[in-house]
């Protein structure tokens, strides 16, 4: 049996904190899914229409982030380019991190979905005279959301997750203000399980919010005026 | 003055002629039909003069203004001009029917909304919409995205329009409605090049029909001309089978 005894008042007075961190850890994960939604949609748009060149180096960028440890990527953003003489907060480091990270998942994800757009729509679009950007932002981009909504929900959910490594740099989001109290009440289980009870708030929220957005918005098709 | 013309144009597919020396022209206020065997390449003449094929050889006018098609703003100028209706509709799926019309003249035009808003109603009140307005493509029958797709054409003001094979792919009570609908743009005036299967339609409303084979024009004449009494053989062997059946 275990001969532990549960102490949840203790932490009760940490729990805003915890809340604090929550807030810090879903902060970064929109944005830096925000950034890498916008550099996946620019990367998947030159894989589909730009020339050898560019393709090769997009293909390099996605090889390179996707086959690598995201935290040995922020290691290298938070400690290696200061010996370039450029100095990132542990925040910024962390969410430009995740961002270019993120870029190289959504570009292979967004992809499928390029390769997947209506030939038919595109002439029709290419008759009327929409340009290959409209044509992009017009048909193919509908279409993405459409039928790419579930997967790119899936990795927000892993990144809001992802944000947790972030405490290994000192930034306060929600694991990081777990290590802080723990530091100081040592109620580790207490700590951890709610903890871990927040995360599982968080994304279980999000899930819903996304999955009411995907059938109200995208499922039911993009409103485009 | 012809507001169409074509000279010996050419297009391949890869070491395949498809079109090989197509004379054609099409007077202002005309409807021309194109009839003739599957793979003869009518449909090959409509794609090329939008610009969806490169021409191998040939050159095209539109009253009497040279069309190089490699040039991105001879193909963008001749858009304005020209527009084309396909056989399988190819509406946007995303975007509801008044959405397709407005598109293409609000944000590639950039006209005002609201006038765009009003014409496209108009629009898709003659084709007899004027109820499906918010509906979206896959909510209707064939007929009527037809119809959607002929507006979305017109919501442009083209010159000439381009009709490929439109009702090929509509159940058969569906083609009437489409073909009413061309029979009163012919009535207004409307220069149209149709490449169509319905024999009938075309006979009755066209000016001038061309019958092609093997990406050549073999005879062209009056619709009397190429049904009842046509010259070529070859002509008098597809009319007599398609009027046989």
């Amino acid at each position: 049996m275990l001969d532990y005894t549960f102490q949840f008042g203790q932490i009760v007075p940490y729990l805003p904190r915890l809340l604090d961190g929550a807030v810090v850890a879903l902060e970064l994960a929109v944005l830096s899914f925000c950034g890498g939604l916008l550099l996946g949609t620019v990367g998947a748009a030159l894989l589909t229409f730009a020339g050898g060149v560019v393709r090769r180096i997009i293909g390099w960028y996605v090889s390179f982030f996707t086959n690598t440890p995201q935290l040995v990527q922020i290691y290298f953003l938070y400690f290696a380019l200061p010996d370039m003489g450029i100095v990132l907060s542990s925040f910024t480091a962390v969410l430009l991190g995740m961002t270019l990270n993120a870029g190289a998942y959504l570009t292979e994800i967004q992809r499928a979905g390029f390769e997947s757009r209506r030939q038919s729509e595109m002439e029709a679009a290419e008759v009327l005279g929409f340009s290959r950007v409209q044509q992009i932002r017009y048909v193919i981009l509908p279409h993405v959301a459409r039928v790419l909504f579930p997967p790119l929900s899936n990795h927000f959910i892993l990144m809001t997750l992802g944000t947790s490594m972030a405490a290994v740099f000192g930034v306060e989001e929600l694991t990081g203000q777990a290590l802080n109290i723990n530091s100081v009440t040592f109620r580790s289980l207490e700590i951890f399980s709610v903890t871990a009870l927040l995360y599982i708030a968080v994304t279980l929220v999000a899930s819903a919010l996304l999955a009411v957005i995907g059938t109200t918005v995208f499922r039911a098709r993009m409103r485009m005026f | 003055m012809p507001r169409l013309v074509i000279n010996g144009l050419e297009a391949r597919y890869g070491s395949l002629k498809v079109l090989d020396g197509i004379d054609l022209d099409v007077a202002s206020g005309d409807v021309v039909g194109l009839i003739g065997p599957s793979g003869s390449g009518k449909s090959t003449i409509l794609r090329t003069l939008v610009g969806l094929t490169p021409p191998a050889a040939g050159s095209v006018e539109i009253d009497g203004e040279h069309i190089d098609y490699a040039k991105p703003g001879d193909v963008r100028r001749l858009r304005d001009r020209l527009a084309i209706v396909f056989q399988q509709y190819n509406l946007f799926q995303n975007m509801t029917v008044l959405q397709n019309v407005m598109i293409a003249p609000t944000k590639i035009k950039k006209r005002a909304a609201a006038e765009v808003r009003e014409e496209a109603v108009r629009l898709l009140a003659k084709v007899g919409l004027a109820d499906k307005l918010d509906r979206y493509p896959d909510e209707l029958s064939g007929g009527q995205q037809q119809r959607v797709a002929i507006a979305r054409a017109l919501a442009l003001r083209p010159e000439i329009l381009l009709l490929d094979e439109v009702t090929a792919a509509l159940d058969p009570e569906l083609v009437s409605e489409v073909l009413d609908t061309i029979r009163v743009l012919a009535r207004e005036g409307m220069t149209m090049l149709i490449v169509s299967h319905e024999m009938g339609f075309i006979r009755e409303v066209s000016k001038e029909v061309v019958f092609m084979d093997a990406g050549r024009v073999v005879e062209r004449g009056t619709p009397a001309k190429i049904f009842d009494a046509p010259e070529e053989a070859r002509t008098r062997d597809f009319v007599s089978k398609i009027l046989r059946h």
